[in-house]
């Protein structure tokens, strides 16, 4: 009775500004999974944990900080770097012995390790809800042709591109993100030539954690901070994975800009199944590109 | 020699357990088994509901117990699930032998132990479950809801709403089971009050979304006069977020049961959306009397903390067992059923009856708004209308027929 009902050029360009600021956080997360899956080749099921851990850190940071706006700032920084901690003892003390396992083994691991994580965070933080503001400037929200848009998720879209283009030069600029490219590709190949392949593994894994973790600082400010927010994120980053193409940073990309625009614009074309909109979306494109839309790496 | 001393010792130390045993069940303590969810995000409301029942039971076990017993009680953790939570009941049944059972913010869960204990003849207590299904369509003798349901919350929500001026409205929610219950009541009670009411259109999310944002722009853009947010438990606190953050609450009234309830409001500190309409079971400064006062004073000397809503239906639950034996004179479920049909009890915000006919208990709805106050981090409520638990209680009449006699 209500499918798109209430369509027009401000409310349609309105959904498309949301859901690219809804991209941004799913594209964070998910390339950092893309990286690991496509480097290490481990279906890190535990990315969602670190993602939510994040959130947590951010939180206690900006609270130890007083709650103002610098203790958001800071929090942003230390909680991914807190992450990527979490991160470095795991690999060096776990993943870095399981490399050469099946698929199936280091899916099971990385599933335990999500289940410690939650119990971790519930030793640490407690069960109760969590929730921080934005840093005043980007508190409330401003009209975009009549509508409301929130500051904090204008903040999301410049970060959006700007993390994009840091991985990018990363992977393509750098030596260490040639190397692990290389290791992508033929892993024995670069042992061969004199390269620690276990610390490029090591370098790699960290950094795809602390996009986990950058993931959940950034959405700290936008919604519950909570147990259970690792599932929610953990199956739509692997989605978006999947459709993007296995460990490519560009399918990362595409694949939440699928999901996010699909998500947001379905919630204004028929509101009362919005909820099936990215996830047919999902089906369709698996369908003509069973492999994903670009070129995986597996 | 001395090995035939031992064996006639451990006879003779045998032989006493075996004669005092039986002596001392018959002052054996009154066993009350609590299944709930303490992990997870529902915990931060069931922990309220053991701890203020906590705090009952001390107190009359300092006074020497109920009949001369003592009331003791063990809690099992559901992990809001509903196989181990019906295994935990059955466990507590059959192994620690429990006089009554409690529990459940899981309605599946609650309905599933309902029915467990019909055929077991055991009285279930009911405590933070909201299915209106628990004393509707599938309420039976030995079932008690101890919370109000979210056939009162509709009701009260509509009574509420239909004295504003709105006309247009769009309801959006969780789409599960409560979510699509407290808009079906709300919205049918509030057509019947005012029938000159509209629906412009209805979004349904998922159970947890993170993200409000899309939807408000989406509801925004159809331009009701006032919205029903028909979402419960852990999403209350990010939406009213994304509402804060889209300015959603200076555009466009919302009415969010629960909305002003402690539990949503303080993890959201003072950065939460004023003029958000709610209704809630329980406030600890509200109602300002000596009871009320002197029950959030009591809780906060032992836990540190002030109590939200789940610490009133604990407490309560407490009362009327407590009540219950006393009336019935003895410890026996079917004495203890006849005694609280249709009791009243002394609580926190006043009398509260336990009606007869569904086992309901007739709770009182507080209307409000939130509001900042100087000197509370978090949001008050202000402009507290109570609806008489009378005026929102689904009728018997409606309860018999959900029940299709």
């Amino acid at each position: 009775m209500e499918f798109a009902s209430n369509i027009t050029l401000s409310a349609l360009f309105q959904q498309v500004l949301v859901g690219l600021s809804k991209t941004t956080i799913l594209f964070i997360v998910a390339s950092g999974l893309s990286l690991i899956l496509g480097v290490l080749r481990i279906p890190n099921v535990a990315h969602g944990s670190l993602y939510m851990i994040g959130a947590f850190l951010t939180y206690t940071v900006a609270m130890f900080l007083g709650g103002g706006s610098t203790g958001f700032w800071l929090a942003l920084i230390l909680a991914p770097i807190g992450v990527g901690l979490v991160s470095i003892i795991i690999e060096r003390g776990l993943f870095c012995h399981l490399y050469e396992r099946e698929h199936l083994m280091l899916l099971l691991f990385t599933f335990a390790f999500t289940l410690v994580f939650g119990d971790l965070v519930k030793l640490v933080w407690g069960s109760d809800y969590r929730s921080i503001s934005a840093p005043e400037i980007f508190q409330g929200s401003f009209s975009v042709m009549g509508l409301p848009f929130p500051r904090y998720n204008l903040f999301l879209l410049v970060i959006g591109p700007l993390v994009a283009l840091g991985l990018w030069l990363l992977t393509n600029k750098t030596k260490i993100g040639k190397i692990s490219r290389a290791a992508a590709v033929d892993r024995e190949m670069v042992g061969a030539v004199g390269i620690n392949v276990s610390w490029v593994f090591c370098f790699v894994f960290v950094i795809g954690c602390v996009l986990a973790g950058l993931g959940g600082a950034l959405v700290a400010p936008t919604q519950n901070i909570t147990q259970g927010m690792d599932h929610t994120i953990i199956i739509e980053a692997f989605l978006i994975v999947i459709i993007g193409g296995l460990g490519n940073m560009w399918g990362a990309v595409l694949g939440a800009l699928i999901f996010g625009l699909t998500d947001s614009i379905g919630i204004l074309v028929w509101p009362q199944f919005a909820i099936v909109f990215p996830y047919t979306a999902v089906v369709i494109v698996l369908v003509f590109f069973p492999r994903g839309l670009l070129k995986s790496t597996w | 020699m001395k090995k035939a001393c031992l064996a006639v010792t451990v006879l003779f130390c045998f032989f006493i357990l075996l004669f005092i045993y039986p002596l001392s069940s018959d002052a054996r303590p009154i066993k009350v088994g609590i299944i709930d969810c303490y992990s997870g995000p529902a915990s931060t409301y069931t922990n309220d509901v053991r701890d203020a029942f906590k705090l009952a039971v001390d107190k009359i076990n300092a006074k020497g117990g109920v009949l001369g017993r003592k009331i003791e009680f063990t809690t099992r953790d559901s992990k809001f699930k509903v196989d181990i939570g019906l295994s935990a009941a059955k466990e507590l049944i059959m192994r620690e032998n429990v006089d009554i059972l409690m529990g459940t913010i899981n309605s599946a869960l609650a309905l599933g132990i309902s029915d467990l204990c019909k055929k077991e003849k055991l009285p279930f207590f009911a405590t933070f479950s909201k299915s209106a299904k628990i004393t509707g369509a599938k309420g039976h003798r030995y079932v008690f809801s101890m919370t109000e349901n979210t056939a009162l919350a509709g009701k009260a929500g509509a009574v509420g709403l239909a004295k504003r001026p709105y006309v247009k409205y769009w309801i959006a929610g969780d789409d599960y089971e409560y979510g699509h219950a407290i808009a079906d009541g709300v919205w049918n009670n509030l057509k019947q009050l005012k029938p000159e009411v509209k629906l412009l259109g209805q979004s349904w999310w998922k159970v947890g979304e993170p993200d409000f944002t899309p939807y408000i722009t989406a509801i925004l853009s159809a331009k009701p006069d006032a919205v029903i947010i028909a979402t419960g438990g852990r999403d209350c606190v990010p939406f009213l977020k994304a509402a804060q953050a889209t300015g959603f609450n200076k555009r466009m009234p919302f009415f969010m049961h629960t909305a002003t309830e402690l539990s949503t409001l303080k993890p959201l500190g003072l950065n939460a959306p004023e003029g958000v309409i709610g209704t809630s079971n329980y406030h600890f400064f509200y109602p300002d009397t000596p009871e009320n006062n002197s029950f959030v004073k009591e809780f906060k000397n032992v836990y540190g903390r002030v109590p939200k809503v789940g610490a009133l239906y604990g407490y309560i639950t407490a009362n009327f067992i407590i009540k219950g034996y006393e009336k019935a004179g003895k410890v026996n479920s079917e004495k203890l059923i006849d005694a609280i049909e249709g009791m009243t009890i002394d609580s926190p915000i006043g009398n509260l009856t336990l009606r007869a006919y569904d086992h309901q208990v007739m709770f009182p709805m507080y209307m409000g708004v939130t509001t900042k106050v100087p000197g509370y981090d978090f949001l008050m409520v202000k402009d507290l209308v109570t609806l008489p638990g009378k005026d929102v209680m689904p009728t018997i009449a409606e309860i018999k027929k959900a029940r299709g006699k």
